[in-house]
C-alpha cells in the first residue's frame, strides 16, 4: 500500500485518460468485463468528445468564412449570393475529407469526394421557395480534415442564416444551439446590431452558457470600431454580458496563403483561436475528466463491496452463513430489479405512455392556436396579394410552435428519467451495503459508505442524461425541419384575376377575394394536417426510442449489480469452506486488492 | 375611334381633373374639401417618388446622388429619423410640420454639405414630416421622399414607421416608390418586411420598382463585385414574390453614386497618390481599411484625408477608383466621376426611373388622385352623389392605361399565362418595359417610323388572331384584347406624328 501524503500528490497528477487505464485493467483483471466495458464508453466519450461551436447568425454575415478561416482552407463554400442551406460538421480527421449526413436512426453516412461538397451545401439556383426537396438532401454535411484547432474533439458547426428570429431556420438554429457546447453569433460591420438580431441573442443566451457576440468584416467597413461601442451599448441595455470581438476572416486567409504573422495579428483571430480551443474546449475537457472520475469511483465502490463481503465471511466465520444468506435475499432483489414487475420498469412504461400522449395533446392544441391565427389573417386580407407572405410566415410560426413541442419532450424526458433512475435507486438501495451493515468487524466506515451511496445516486443521473442526449440528439433539430420541407403548402388557384368593363369591377373583386380566401384556408389546413402528421409520427419514434435506450440503460445497470452480487455471494460461500491457513492467506490477498482500488479511489477523487 | 383618343395619359390627366371637379362641388364645405384640393393640385405639381426600405438600406445616400447633392445626412448608425420631402423651389427653405400645430420655417445648416436641421426645441416624435425646398434640376422631374426604415433597434424609429403603415386614410402621398433592399435570402422575412414600408404606397408591379442597395458591399470588395450584384439583381427580378411587388430590381452602389457624383479635384489629386503606388504596394495598402488609414506615411497623405476618402468611396471606391486612375481608364475628374457613375449602377438606374416611372407619370398621378377620391368616397359616402363614384370606377375601369396596367400586374401575379414567349411578347406590348413605341415593339430606339409602323401593323394582327381564337384561355383573351388596344394606340400615334 502506498502511503497518504503520496497519494494526494499524485490524485492532482493523474491523467483521466490514465485513471481509465488503471480502471480498465482492474476490471478485467478481476473477470468483470461488463464494468470494463462501461469505463470502455467513458474512454471513448473521451478520446472523441465532440464539442459543437455552432456559429450563428442572419444570413450573409460571413458564417461560413469564419468558419473557413478558422480552420484556413475553403471548406466551407462562399459565395456572392448563394447561401449555406445544409448545416456543415467540421472536425478533425486524418485526411481531407467529406460525407452526406442522411436521415435515418442513427443517420447514414456517404462519403462525398471534397470538390462535391459545394453542390449539397449551397441551396440550388432556381428552386422556388419551399419547394419539395429531391429524393436525397443530406441533413448535414460533414467535413474532415486535420487541423490542430480541430484535434480535441472541436466540430464547427456552420450554419444556414437565421433570417430574422420570426424564421424557420430560426427555429432550428435555436434547437441546435441548446445542444451546443458554445455558440458564436455572427454580425458584420456593415450595421449595428438590429433589433431581430438582439432577440435571437437573447434566447441564444437563454438555451446555451457560452455565447461570443463577433463583429465580422473589420478588414472592409472603416467604422467598425463605432459599430462595437454601438453594439456593445445595445447588448448592455439589453442586459446581456456577452463578450464582444472584431475579426476580419478575408485578412486570416490571406495571412494563411502568404505566411504572414502580421496580418495574422491584424485580422483578430488570435482572439477567437483563444475562445474555440482556449475557453470553450478547456471548460468541455475539465467536465470530460470529472465524468471519468466519478466513473472510475463507482466501478471501485462495486469491487470493493464485492471483496469486502468475503473480508467480512473470511474474517467472522460465525457471520458467514449470515452473509451467505443476506446475500441470497440481496440476489432475489436485484433478479426482480430486472424482470418487467420492476418498479422503475413501471414507472417507465407508464411514463412513456403519459408522455406520448401529453405531447401528442401539445402538439394538437399549438397547431389548432396556429390553425386560428392563420384563418384569422386570411380573413381579414387578399390570399393574392399576401399568399407569398403567408407561407413564409405559416411554415416560420409553425417551426416555433415544434420548438417549444420539442423543447417540452425533452423537459419531460429528462424528468421521467429522474423519476425512473429515483425508483431503481430505491429498488436497489443497499444492494450492495447492507452486507456491511450486519458485518460485526465493519471494513469500512460508515461514513464513508454514506458516501458512496450519494454518490451512485448522483451517477445514475448523469449516466442516464448521457443516455438520453443520445436518443433526441442526432442531427439535431435540423431533421425535424427536413422533414417538414417535405410536405409542400399547396398554392392556392388564384382564379381569374383579370376582370375586365366597366360595370360590377367592385362586386366582382370582392367574389373572387372570398373564392381565393376560401382555397387559402382549405391549403393552410391541409398544410397543418400533414405537419401534424409526420412531426406526431417522429416524436412517437423519439419516445420509443427514449423507451428503449432507458430500459437498456437500468437492465444494464440491473446486470452490474447482480454480477457483483454474485461475486459477493461465491466470495462469501468458499470462505465458509476454507481452512484456517488458506482464510488468512486469503485475507492477506484481499486486503492486498482492496488497498489496490482505495489508491485508485483516492486519485480518482478530486484532491 | 382610337385615332381620336388623345396621346396616352395625356387625356386621362384632364378626366381625372374633370372627376376632382364633380368631387371638389359634391364635398364644398366637408372636412374633405381642403384634402381634395391638394389631390388637384397635385395633379400639375412633379410625380412624388419615395424611398422606402429597411434600416441602413442607403435610402438618403441613394436620394443624395439621384439629387447629385449631399443633402440628406448620412452615418454609420441609424440616422433618418423623419420622413423628410425633398422638392424644387425657388430658394432654399425648410418647412416644419409639427403633429400638433401649424407647420413652420425651420433653421437650418450645412455641416459637411449634408443638411442639419433645427427642430427649435421640438422632439424627433413630436414632428409629422419635414418639407426641404431646394433648386435643382432632379427636384424639377421628381419630388422626392426619404423615410426612416423599418426593422430598426431604436424603437421609437421603428415605432414611427409602424404608425405609418396602416394610416387612417388610403391617400398614399407618393406616386411612385423605389424599394430599397439590402441582399437578402429569398425566404428571409426581412427581405419582404423591405416592402412592410407601406407609410407612402402598397407596392404594386405597377408603380414600384426595387433596388438592390449597398451592391458594392456584396463581394467583400472585389472589383468585380458589381458584376456579381448585376446578378443577383437579375435573380431577384426574375423571382415570383418579386416581381408581384416590383416591376424590376437593379444594382446599386449607393455611396460610390453620391461620392461619384459630387466628386472634387482635390479627391482625384489624392487618389492618384494611392494610383501612381507600384500595384503589390498599393494592394497591400488597400488590404484593409485599417491598413490604408495607417500604412505608409511618405504616401504624403495626412490621417484626416485618408479618413475622408474612405468616408466618401469606401474600400471597394477606392480600390475602384484607384485602378480606374492606374490603367488609364480615366485621366481626368470629370471622366473618373463619368466613370465612377456608371460603374455604381446610377446611370442605369435612372434610365430605368425614366422608362419606368416618369414616362407614365400622369397614369401614376391620376391613379393615386383617383385612389385617393375613391377613399374619400367610401369614407363619407352621405354626399357623395353616385355620379362622382360612377366616374371615378368609369375611369379606372376603361381608360386604356389602367386596362394596362392591370393585364402587367395580374401577369405578374401569374393570373395570366400562356407560352413563356407568349407572356414576354404581352408584358412588353403593353408597356411594361417603358410606353415608347420601340419598347413596346422590342426595336432599337433608332428604328425607324417605317419599320416601327411595320411591326406594330404585324403585332396587332397577332394579337387579334390571339383574342379571337377560342382555343386562346380565358384571362390571355381578355388580355390580348387590351394588347390589341395598346398596338392600335401606337399606330395611332404614329399616324399622328407625321401629320
Amino acid at each position: 500500500m502506498t502511503t497518504a501524503p503520496a497519494d494526494a500528490a499524485q490524485a492532482a497528477a493523474t491523467p483521466p485518460g490514465s485513471l481509465l487505464a488503471l480502471g480498465i485493467r482492474a476490471c478485467t483483471a478481476y473477470g468483470r468485463e461488463d464494468l470494463a466495458r462501461r469505463l470502455a464508453a467513458a474512454q471513448r466519450a473521451l478520446n472523441d468528445p465532440s464539442i459543437h461551436v455552432v456559429i450563428a447568425g442572419e444570413f450573409k454575415q460571413g458564417k461560413s468564412s469564419l468558419v473557413n478561416a478558422l480552420v484556413g482552407a475553403t471548406v466551407c463554400p462562399v459565395d456572392d449570393d448563394v447561401a449555406t442551406a445544409t448545416p456543415t460538421y467540421v472536425r478533425h480527421g486524418e485526411k481531407h475529407r467529406a460525407a452526406l449526413i442522411l436521415d435515418g436512426d442513427p443517420p447514414r453516412r456517404e462519403d462525398v469526394p471534397v470538390d462535391q461538397v459545394r453542390r449539397y451545401v449551397t441551396e440550388r439556383r432556381g428552386a422556388p421557395a419551399g419547394a419539395g426537396p429531391g429524393p436525397e438532401i443530406p441533413v448535414g454535411v460533414e467535413v474532415r480534415l486535420p487541423r490542430k484547432i480541430l484535434e480535441r474533439g472541436m466540430v464547427l458547426v456552420d450554419t444556414p442564416g437565421v433570417g430574422g428570429l420570426g424564421s424557420t431556420h430560426a427555429a432550428a438554429s435555436l434547437a441546435a444551439i441548446s445542444m451546443a457546447d458554445a455558440v458564436i453569433f455572427v454580425t458584420s460591420a456593415a450595421q449595428e446590431l438590429t433589433a431581430s438580431e438582439v432577440q435571437f441573442l437573447r434566447k441564444a443566451r437563454a438555451a446555451c452558457d457560452t455565447v461570443i457576440c463577433l463583429i465580422s468584416k473589420t478588414d472592409f467597413y472603416p467604422a467598425w470600431r463605432r459599430i462595437r461601442e454601438l453594439n456593445e451599448a445595445h447588448l448592455r441595455r439589453a442586459e446581456l454580458a456577452l463578450p464582444v470581438l472584431t475579426a476580419s476572416s478575408a485578412l486570416r486567409m490571406h495571412a494563411v496563403k502568404a505566411g504572414d504573422r502580421e496580418i495574422n495579428a491584424e485580422s483578430g483571430f488570435a482572439e477567437v483561436v483563444e475562445f474555440v480551443s482556449g475557453r470553450v474546449g478547456g471548460g468541455v475537457e475539465q467536465r470530460l475528466a470529472e465524468h471519468v472520475r466519478d466513473e472510475v469511483l463507482a466501478v471501485c465502490d462495486q469491487l470493493t463491496a464485492t471483496f469486502a463481503a468475503e473480508r467480512a465471511a473470511l474474517l467472522d466465520p460465525a457471520a458467514a452463513r449470515r452473509i451467505v444468506a443476506e446475500l441470497e435475499r440481496t440476489r432475489q432483489r436485484v433478479e426482480s430489479l430486472k424482470t418487467s414487475m420492476a418498479r422503475w420498469q413501471q414507472t417507465l412504461n407508464d411514463g412513456i405512455a403519459d408522455l406520448t400522449s401529453d405531447i401528442d395533446h401539445d402538439l394538437r392544441s399549438r397547431m389548432r392556436e396556429v390553425t386560428r391565427e392563420a384563418d384569422d389573417s386570411i380573413d381579414e386580407s387578399d390570399p393574392a396579394d399576401t399568399w407569398a407572405e403567408m407561407q413564409t410566415w405559416l411554415r416560420a410560426r409553425i417551426a416555433h410552435e415544434l420548438v417549444a413541442n420539442y423543447e417540452l419532450l425533452r423537459v419531460r424526458a429528462g424528468e421521467l428519467s429522474e423519476n425512473v433512475g429515483e425508483h431503481f435507486r430505491a429498488g436497489s438501495d443497499g444492494v450492495l451495503g447492507q452486507l456491511t451493515v450486519h458485518s460485526p468487524e465493519p471494513v469500512l466506515e460508515r461514513t464513508r459508505l454514506e458516501h458512496k451511496i450519494d454518490l451512485e445516486k448522483m451517477k445514475l443521473r448523469k449516466q442516464a442524461m448521457v443516455a438520453l442526449k443520445s436518443a433526441y440528439g442526432g442531427t439535431l433539430m435540423f431533421t425535424m425541419l427536413a422533414s417538414m420541407a417535405g410536405i409542400v403548402l399547396g398554392p392556392i388557384g388564384l382564379g381569374i384575376g383579370l376582370v375586365m368593363g366597366r360595370k360590377g369591377l367592385r362586386e366582382e373583386k370582392q367574389r373572387q377575394e372570398k373564392a381565393r380566401q376560401q382555397q387559402a384556408r382549405n391549403a393552410m389546413r391541409r398544410y397543418c394536417d400533414e405537419v401534424t402528421f409526420v412531426v406526431g409520427k417522429d416524436s412517437r419514434d423519439t419516445l420509443r426510442r427514449i423507451h428503449r435506450r432507458l430500459r437498456d440503460h437500468y437492465t444494464g445497470l440491473a446486470e452490474e449489480l447482480a454480477r457483483s452480487n454474485a461475486a459477493a455471494l461465491a466470495g462469501a460461500e468458499k470462505a465458509a469452506r476454507r481452512g484456517r491457513t488458506e482464510r488468512e492467506s486469503r485475507v492477506r490477498d484481499l486486503d492486498a486488492e482492496l488497498g489496490r482500488l482505495a489508491t485508485l479511489q483516492s486519485r480518482a477523487r478530486p484532491s | 375611334m382610337t385615332a381620336t383618343e388623345p396621346r396616352m395619359g395625356e387625356g386621362l390627366l384632364d378626366r381625372t381633373r374633370l372627376v376632382l371637379d364633380e368631387a371638389l362641388v359634391a364635398y364644398r364645405g366637408g372636412r374633405y374639401e381642403s384634402r381634395l384640393h391638394t389631390v388637384r393640385e397635385r395633379l400639375s405639381a412633379p410625380l412624388r417618388v419615395a424611398i422606402a426600405g429597411r434600416v441602413k438600406a442607403g435610402k438618403s445616400t441613394l436620394l443624395n446622388a439621384l439629387i447629385g447633392e449631399r443633402l440628406a445626412p448620412t452615418d454609420a448608425g441609424e440616422c433618418t429619423r423623419i420622413v423628410t420631402w425633398y422638392q424644387d423651389g425657388t430658394t432654399y427653405r425648410v418647412t416644419l410640420r409639427p403633429r400638433e400645430g401649424a407647420p413652420r420655417q425651420a433653421r437650418f445648416a450645412r455641416e459637411e454639405g449634408a443638411l442639419e436641421i433645427d427642430l427649435g426645441g421640438l422632439s424627433h416624435e413630436e414632428v409629422a414630416d419635414l418639407l426641404v425646398e431646394w433648386p435643382s434640376q432632379t427636384l424639377r422631374t421628381a419630388t422626392l421622399v426619404d423615410t426612416p426604415g423599418v426593422g430598426s433597434l431604436r424603437a421609437e424609429n421603428s415605432r414611427r414607421t409602424w404608425d405609418l403603415l396602416a394610416p387612417d386614410d388610403e391617400d398614399t402621398p407618393a406616386d411612385a416608390v423605389i424599394y430599397l433592399m439590402r441582399h437578402a435570402h429569398r425566404d428571409d422575412l426581412n427581405f419582404l418586411q423591405a416592402f412592410h414600408d407601406r407609410q407612402v404606397s402598397a407596392p404594386n408591379p405597377v408603380n414600384a420598382i426595387g433596388v438592390l442597395s449597398r451592391a458594392d458591399e456584396i463581394g467583400g470588395g472585389r472589383l468585380d463585385t458589381l458584376a456579381s450584384a448585376t446578378r443577383i439583381a437579375a435573380r431577384m427580378a426574375a423571382d415570383v414574390n418579386v416581381r408581384r411587388l416590383v416591376q424590376t430590381v437593379v444594382p446599386i452602389a449607393g455611396l460610390l453614386a453620391e461620392t461619384a457624383v459630387t466628386l472634387t479635384e482635390a479627391e482625384v489629386a489624392h487618389l492618384r497618390r494611392v494610383a501612381d503606388l507600384p500595384a503589390r504596394t498599393a494592394d497591400d495598402l488597400l488590404l484593409s481599411a485599417d491598413r490604408f488609414r495607417e500604412r505608409l506615411p511618405e504616401l504624403g497623405l495626412t490621417s484626416i484625408e485618408r479618413d475622408a476618402l474612405l468616408a466618401r468611396f469606401g474600400l471597394f471606391g477606392v480600390r475602384l477608383a484607384a485602378a480606374l486612375l492606374r490603367r488609364k481608364v480615366a485621366g481626368t475628374a470629370t471622366e473618373l466621376s463619368e466613370q465612377l457613375t456608371e460603374r455604381s449602377g446610377l446611370r442605369a438606374l435612372q434610365r430605368t426611373l425614366d422608362s419606368l416611372f416618369f414616362e407614365r407619370r400622369e397614369i401614376l398621378k391620376s391613379r393615386s388622385a383617383l385612389l385617393a377620391v375613391d377613399s374619400v368616397i367610401r369614407a363619407d359616402p352621405a354626399p357623395a352623389i353616385p355620379r362622382v363614384a360612377g366616374a371615378v370606377e368609369e375611369i379606372i375601369a376603361s381608360a386604356h392605361p389602367f386596362n394596362e396596367l392591370r393585364v402587367l400586374a395580374s401577369l405578374r401575379a401569374g393570373w395570366v399565362t400562356g407560352k413563356p414567349a407568349v407572356v414576354a411578347e404581352l408584358e412588353r406590348v403593353i408597356g411594361g418595359e417603358g410606353t415608347a413605341a420601340h419598347l413596346r415593339l422590342q426595336l432599337p430606339a433608332e428604328a425607324s417610323r417605317a419599320e416601327l409602323v411595320a411591326a406594330a401593323s404585324e403585332s396587332l394582327a397577332r394579337w387579334q388572331r390571339r383574342a379571337e381564337n377560342p382555343l386562346t384561355r380565358y384571362e390571355l383573351s381578355v388580355a390580348a384584347r387590351v394588347a390589341v388596344r395598346s398596338c392600335e394606340g401606337v399606330l395611332a400615334e404614329l399616324h399622328r406624328g407625321r401629320r
